[in-house]
């Protein structure tokens, strides 16, 4: 693959391989990639942190260092056919309440666009968005980006607790909360899957992958939390 | 399987090991022991795989009662632990037995302790490969929970401890008594972002830690830094960052921390001396000082050989005269005198 990029030393077991600081589709597929490459590698890899325009690449010093490691990543990239058709698109579909019950801001989200909440329902639930990033807690997937309509920034003063499942924006960005929590992001509804199970701590999506809202009413909203908490619901793959 | 019986808590006391590095992609912090040394340290003394886990606790140690033999060591913070009322050395060795109960006093400085149990640790359930605790999340450890009064830890029993009398380990402690700490670092991925003047503040300024310190990271106190202008996309985040609030105090990220950040990094802390500053006193002045990448490896190196020389120590000594049956008996012995065999 071509890119352009550089390596930054974070810490002396991991280092940043470093993009052109941009929020881009294309860019940050190809960090998923080069992170999906580098877990299959044995040269001594301990974990990746793929973000927006960076991968995190923690590695044991027992086994390398920052410069041979370096090396061998860039051998790699070398080597690796460009990423565009090899890839395939993840599109897992997310069902979601929008209500005033479920999205304290759904109004003044509503005011800041000047459209109807039908609009805005359509808005979010058209395109499918790439995660960029997991991170803040485990399934927490910052997503994007949004229609400007709904677009609105964070708020000045962030609410003490999100409840579990609640769907928001923030700016571009779009994003689920896994775990009752504080936040600041802009509530429009909730889904009623559970995102985050201590048992089971592993999301269930990644980051690279596509969500897809789909808005549900609120018998469906309680019939599928119902379904999901006997484990009995599947996310939809769309393809 | 034997069990442990929590008599009291003790403060934020957690089960631990290295943790879990492989998903921070996925989002789920690392976690596992503040004092990676001082855990490390403690399996090896009863003579554990670096994978065992062992009891973590904050300022102040549990009350634990044994419901069988085994040996136990204490090591990190300056803890006072007692067995049966009777003092015991930290870094050290010591056999219990069935209803033995290890206690604490205060911690007179430092903040994290670690008890290693022998024959592989406390025995819950791995999650993930570990069986570190993330509280925050109810994530691992036992029941994803600090330990409480009344909860039974499992571990197995344990009769022999090879060369049990040479398992003592002679700390150097000097960082304790020191008003100034010196805590070396390597630049952050963004410390150009910062002013030559704010990076010059930074070396030459003294931090203490501040009451927000815990697992996640600590707060540091000190003259605010300025911070850059410009902000900047959240990216991946490392053991031992310095990161930059928007209102220009530090803080280090530590083992509980989230796996992405979006504040400016404008140092990493070397590994090598984590130990030391995780341990640090809020009296403590602490001042920065950088070091190269190479210096700063070779010094995680040199710390790592020490561990090992200490282990492969014990191994040999293992093999001296006298061996085998002798001491095997001599401990069976003991057992059955104790009447618990």
């Amino acid at each position: 693959m071509e890119c352009d990029y550089h390596f930054v030393p974070v810490g002396e077991q991991s280092l940043n391989i470093v993009f052109p600081e941009v929020i881009d589709a294309e860019e940050n597929r190809l960090i998923h990639t080069l992170a999906r490459v580098l877990s299959n590698t044995d040269v001594g890899i301990v974990a990746t942190i793929p973000a927006y325009h960076t991968l995190t690449v923690n590695f044991d010093f027992l086994r390398t260092n920052f410069t041979s490691l370096t090396n061998e990543i860039e051998a790699l990239i070398k080597s690796h056919p460009l990423l565009k058709d090899e890839e395939k698109k993840h599109i897992i579909e997310l069902p979601v309440c929008y209500d005033e019950e479920f999205g304290p801001d759904l109004k003044s989200v509503l005011e800041y666009g000047k459209i109807t909440f039908e609009d805005l329902v359509k808005l979010h639930t058209k395109d499918p968005y790439l995660i960029y990033m997991m991170g803040f807690m485990p399934g927490f997937a910052y997503m994007g980006s949004v229609s400007d309509k709904i677009a609105m920034s964070r708020l000045k003063n962030p609410r003490a607790k999100v409840p579990a499942g609640s769907v928001a924006v923030a700016g571009k960005q779009t994003g689920m909360y896994p775990i009752e929590a504080p936040g600041g992001w802009r509530l429009l509804g909730r889904t009623p899957v559970k995102l985050y199970d201590p048992r089971h701590p592993k999301p269930r999506y990644n980051a690279g992958d596509y969500i897809k809202f789909r808005a549900i009413s609120k018998n469906d909203y309680y019939y599928i939390q119902k379904l999901d908490l006997k484990g009995k619901y599947q996310l939809k793959e769309l393809f | 399987m034997k069990i442990v019986e929590v008599l009291e808590a003790g403060l934020v006391t957690t089960i631990q090991d290295l943790g879990r590095p492989g998903y921070q992609g996925d989002g789920v912090p690392v976690s596992g022991a503040v004092d990676t040394m001082a855990h490390r340290m403690a399996n090896i003394l009863v003579g554990n795989d670096k994978e065992a886990a062992t009891l973590e606790f904050c300022m102040l140690g549990p009350k634990l009662k044994f419901a069988c033999k085994t040996f136990i060591a204490v090591t990190g913070g300056a803890s006072q632990p007692l067995i049966d009322g009777k003092p015991i050395f930290l870094n050290k060795v010591y056999s219990v037995k069935s209803g033995s109960v290890l206690s604490f006093k205060p911690m007179t400085s430092d903040r994290y302790g670690y008890i290693a149990v022998a024959n592989g640790g406390f025995l819950i359930k791995p999650l993930l490969n570990s069986r570190a605790t993330t509280v925050r999340l109810k994530l691992g450890g036992f029941k994803g929970r600090c330990v409480r009064e009344g909860d039974h830890l499992p571990i197995a029993e344990c009769f022999r401890m090879p060369s049990f009398q040479y398992r003592e380990f002679s700390h150097d402690k000097k960082s304790e008594s020191e008003k100034n700490s010196e805590i070396r670092f390597i630049k952050g991925p963004q410390w150009d972002l910062f002013t030559s003047e704010a990076q010059m503040q930074f070396c030459r300024s003294f931090f203490t830690i501040s009451q927000q310190a815990d697992r996640m990271g600590y707060r540091l106190d000190g003259e605010k830094m300025s911070v850059p202008e410009s902000n900047m996309l959240s990216e991946g985040t490392v053991l031992g960052n310095i990161q930059i609030t928007r209102d220009g105090r530090p803080i280090v990220l530590l083992a509980d921390r989230q796996t992405t950040g979006g504040y400016p990094v404008i140092a990493t802390i070397i590994a090598a001396d984590l130990s030391k500053f995780v341990q640090l006193s809020s009296r403590q002045q602490i001042h920065f000082q950088p070091v190269s990448l190479d210096k700063a490896s070779s010094a995680l190196v040199a710390q790592n050989s020490e561990l090992k020389k200490f282990k492969l120590f014990l191994e040999t000594k293992r093999y001296q005269y006298p061996i085998g049956p002798i001491r095997k008996a001599a401990q069976k012995l003991e057992i059955l005198l104790d009447g618990n065999g």
